[in-house]
């Protein structure tokens, strides 16, 4: 009955009965037996995937953390080890001071010029 | 409402149980619908279980029970668009123009005389297909949720967060390309003949 329907009228009526056609085409069936243990499956499948990645990334995490620990450790082993200075500031900077005057008060060597002629 | 609000409160919370009854109320109507909007029976049931599958995971989000429906709806289109996307891309399952279409469909019709009820069935799927080759995925979706669904604006409105008005000038652009594509159709495509 539908189906003909759309063999007659005006376009626009013509193809809302073609639609509707159309619609009786295909109805509402129940899915077959496997539907739902498949949907599952999917379910599950998608599950473990997200559990896989899950545990991946904590792992990664956490061996970053132990990386950037394990680093930090060496950085200050490597600076524990480092000589201290055994002069105190003030050594140092008379020190300091002692080698200016030396430049400053070095008595000046005058060679002698020699006779060119 | 096929189901109470309760059921869907209880599936929302992981209760997995509730979950296969909403399915299990449900399914029926949302494999009719994705039938009808991709076309290909025998890939419906895989689109359906790609629906319920985003719905599992998904339904923690879900605001409240009461735009369940909707919220299904908009799952279902669009897991139907990203099918139709897929197989547009795929050339030699994509019915180029009309012409060829009428070949098939003698094919078809010429091959199932035994059956004269589905060859004409095949027919109208088959010509609706073609015309709705002629628009895009989305409003190929659209406009079947609208007109052959049955669904209003207004659930439409819901389904998409789109303004009504919108979705009214959409769907009459798309409507007027079908119907050009059903004017130029030849007439035994355009199903005009009363052949059989």
């Amino acid at each position: 009955m539908e189906h003909q329907q759309y063999q007659s009228g005006n376009e626009e009526e013509r193809l809302d009965a073609l639609f509707q056609a159309y619609r009786s085409t295909i109805p509402d069936t129940e899915p077959g037996a496997d539907f739902m243990p498949q949907l599952w499956q999917r379910i599950e499948a998608r599950e473990r995937r997200a559990t896989i990645f899950g545990r991946l990334a904590r792992d990664l995490v956490t061996a970053a953390l132990a990386l950037s620990s394990i680093m930090a450790l060496a950085v200050s082993i490597a600076h524990s080890r480092a000589p201290l200075p055994s002069e105190s500031y003030v050594e140092v900077l008379a020190e300091d001071n002692t080698r200016q005057d030396l430049d400053y008060f070095e008595p000046v060597r005058v060679e002698p010029v020699a006779d060119q002629r | 409402m096929l189901v109470d609000f309760e059921l869907i409160t209880r599936a929302s919370k992981g209760d997995g149980a509730a979950f296969n009854q909403l399915v299990l109320a449900y399914r029926k109507r949302i494999l009719g619908t994705i039938g009808r909007l991709i076309g290909h029976p025998e890939d419906v049931e895989d689109v359906g279980q790609e629906v319920f599958l985003r719905l599992y995971f998904s339904l923690d989000q879900l605001r409240s029970a009461e735009v369940f429906e909707p919220w299904l709806y908009r799952l279902t289109a669009n897991a139907a668009y990203d099918y139709l996307r897929k197989r547009r891309r795929r050339p030699e399952s994509r019915m180029a123009d009309l012409s060829e279409q009428q070949v098939m469909l003698a094919d078809a019709v010429v091959g199932e005389r035994v059956n004269r009820d589905e060859g004409q069935r095949r027919r109208i799927r088959d010509t609706v297909d073609a015309l709705l080759d002629g628009v895009s995925e989305e409003d190929r979706v659209l406009l079947l949720l609208k007109e052959v669904e049955g669904l209003s604006l207004k659930e439409l409105g819901k389904i998409y967060h789109v303004n009504e008005n919108a979705l009214k000038v959409r769907l009459f652009r798309a409507r007027q390309r079908v119907l050009k594509s059903f004017r130029n159709a030849p007439r035994q495509v355009a199903g005009l003949s009363g052949s059989h």
